[in-house]
């Protein structure tokens, strides 16, 4: 339920006793209005009657009248020096009980005492009840209605900024942390929050930049004493009193160390990626880079006699930096030469905003949740770094490209499509 | 031929004056920016290999020195950095190469003695190995004098193995220089076979002695020894 609907909610239930309380209080003040001049037409019309009795009485007659709203006749009872007046319930038309003001006093009219009864309809008050209640539910309804209405046009408005702050932290990306600024806006309660925001925000980017920067420069550091260590290597290679088994153990070192090498050098290029050091403007053919990759793998390609066809219907333009093109299709291309098997197949087609390549491979399928994780080294492949399929994955996604996999009878595929 | 090697870290750098000594280079090296803008400042040299990070400066400001000397010798950065700004930098600034570490010594040397013919003005572009002749400005071969007919990869195959002669050239050292990083992708190295062959087959018809020697299980070897 959402907060306002809630408040909302609250605010009517304690509207509701809050309104019967005022209905009740309501009645009751026209009540004793009403009773008030009741009770002063009683008066008067007792009074009227004394005079006219006490003519009438004085002339020597005797009086008695009965109707059921005056009644006055002697009595035996004792004379009252005060009337008293009553609320009764009596019957009117169709058995409907209405309410009646009663006056009754035992006056001395003349000597003689005179029971004199007056009833008054109050059926006003009947009415009373039921306006007053209809007031207040219309008051209610209108309470409630004009609420629904502010509700929603407040939720709408009011809550713009925390909608748009939640809406920046769902969409937030540690990198593109920096540029994410949660503004000041008119409520403090945002205001706070969106200051938190903030802190937080800058805090978590500080800490992720000096995380990166410190792998960077450790991948950096590293290449200096893999150099030097290399450099030995080979002039030892170079001792001509060297037994077989020893320039074998020399060639494993080196290939080693330039394997970890390649590996720091393929970590610092994703880092770069990740932070958009490769910004471009410039639109590339990713279909004239493959013709060059083509070219570049062509003695790969005829040592494992391997079937390339390709269908070429668009230049597939893409705004990407030269070397990250080169990078995409280089990995792409030739990882469907590495793991293809001698008289593969490898198929690109490229048509409107899809880039398909697929090829025969050695490789079982590539399990979705390990497709392009990082150090991902396929098994019994030692020449792989498992970093090429993370970096493809990296520059598709900084630079608008969409890529899937999928593997069907031995067959594997990438397709690349401008998002 | 003269080289001067500006490099901080004092194990690569002897690494370097051995490796390029053996190949008949004249070295002299020096481990930071001071001595190195000194270096350049009072002798001349034919090559210079200078780190981007030294102590006390940037090898870059070494570069923009000896440009602004209207200095003749050939300049090769050597850096860890491998930073396509960095490069374009460097290579702005009048660097003739830019080689990123680790890098093998067969490569430097490849490279050196690649620039130092591109910058002699002298007509001696050629370079000799007993009877055959690379004449670098025209990128032919001559055997005894005669023109041989070699594909692209074969020529910088043989340029490679006569500025490392006699030294022992590992398959990844060939691959990397002839393929770049482009032989990552492939399987194995067998395709390195086959073009040696040819190139050993090319000369050996043209009447050249059988200089390649394949050393068991670990690389080539081109010497005449």
């Amino acid at each position: 339920m959402k907060l306002l609907t809630k408040t909302t909610l609250y605010f009517l239930i304690t509207l509701i006793p809050l309104l019967a309380i005022a209905g009740f209080y309501l009645f009751n003040q026209f009540s004793k209005e009403i009773n008030y001049r009741s009770d002063k037409d009683l008066i008067n019309n007792e009074i009227a009657w004394i005079r006219y009795l006490e003519s009438e009485v004085n002339n020597g007659a005797t009086f008695i009248l009965k109707t059921p709203e005056l009644a006055i006749f002697p009595t035996q009872s004792a004379v009252e020096r005060y009337p008293t007046i009553t609320n009764i319930n009596g019957y009117w038309r169709h058995e409907n009980t209405i309410p009646y003001r009663q006056l009754s006093q035992v006056v001395s009219i003349s000597g003689i005492p005179y029971q004199i009864t007056i009833r008054q309809s109050q059926e006003q008050k009947a009415a009373l009840v039921t306006d007053v209640t209809r007031i207040m539910l219309f008051v209610f309804i209108g309470l409630f209605v004009a609420t629904l209405i502010f509700n929603w046009a407040i939720s709408k408005k009011l809550w713009m900024p925390f909608k748009r702050s939640l809406h920046k932290i769902r969409s937030v990306e540690l990198q593109k942390m920096q540029n994410v600024h949660f503004e000041e806006t008119n409520i403090r309660e945002f205001n706070e929050l969106n200051a938190s925001l903030n802190y937080m925000k800058s805090r978590i980017y500080k800490d992720y930049v000096n995380m990166k920067e410190f792998t960077e420069n450790a991948a950096h550091e590293m290449q200096t004493p893999v150099a030097v260590v290399l450099s030995k290597l080979e002039l030892l290679l170079q001792d001509s009193n060297l037994k077989d088994g020893q320039v074998q153990a020399i060639l494993q070192s080196t290939d080693a160390l330039r394997q970890l090498s390649k590996l720091n050098e393929s970590l610092l290029l994703l880092a770069k990626i990740e932070n958009n050091q490769f910004e471009t403007t410039t639109e590339i053919s990713l279909v004239e880079v493959t013709q060059k990759y083509l070219i570049l793998f062509d003695e790969f390609i005829k040592e494992k006699q391997l079937t390339i066809q390709t269908v070429f219907n668009d230049s597939f333009m893409v705004q990407l930096h030269p070397l990250l093109a080169d990078s995409l299709i280089m990995n792409l291309l030739g990882n469907a030469i590495k793991y293809n098997f001698d008289g593969g197949k490898i198929e690109i087609i490229v048509s409107g905003n899809k880039y398909h390549i697929s090829n025969t491979s050695v490789l079982d399928p590539i399990p979705p949740d390990k497709l392009f994780m990082r150090l991902n080294t396929s098994a019994g492949n030692e020449a792989s770094n498992g970093l090429g399929l993370a970096i493809v994955k990296k520059i598709a996604d900084v630079n608008n490209l969409a890529i899937e996999y999928h593997s069907e009878g031995g067959t594997h595929t990438f397709e690349i499509t401008k998002a | 031929m003269k080289i001067l090697i500006i490099e901080d870290e004092k194990a690569l750098q002897e690494s370097i004056v051995k490796y390029l000594s053996h190949q008949g280079f004249i070295c002299e090296a020096v481990s930071d920016f001071l001595q190195g803008k000194e270096k350049v400042t009072q002798f001349v040299y034919d090559c210079i290999v200078v780190d981007i990070g030294l102590p006390y400066g940037s090898g870059l400001d070494i570069v923009k020195e000896l440009k602004y000397m209207e200095s003749k010798a050939g300049i090769i950065i050597i850096s860890a950095k491998n930073a396509l700004e960095d490069k374009l930098q460097g290579l702005d600034l009048g660097a003739d190469d830019y080689l990123v570490k680790p890098f093998y010594l067969s490569e430097l040397t490849a490279r050196i003695n690649a620039i130092i013919r591109r910058r002699s003005f002298e007509g001696n572009k050629a370079i000799t190995f007993h009877e055959i002749m690379l004449d670098a400005g025209a990128r032919r071969v001559l055997v005894n004098g005669k023109t041989v007919d070699f594909t692209d990869k074969e020529y910088q195959l043989l340029e490679y193995f006569i500025a490392n002669q006699r030294r022992l050239l590992t398959k990844g050292a060939i691959a990397e220089h002839v393929w770049g990083d482009e032989y990552l992708h492939a399987s194995n190295f067998d395709f390195i076979y086959s073009h040696i062959k040819n190139l050993r087959k090319k000369l050996t018809d043209a009447g050249s002695e059988d200089y390649i020697k394949t050393e068991y299980r670990s690389g080539y070897r081109f010497t005449d020894r």
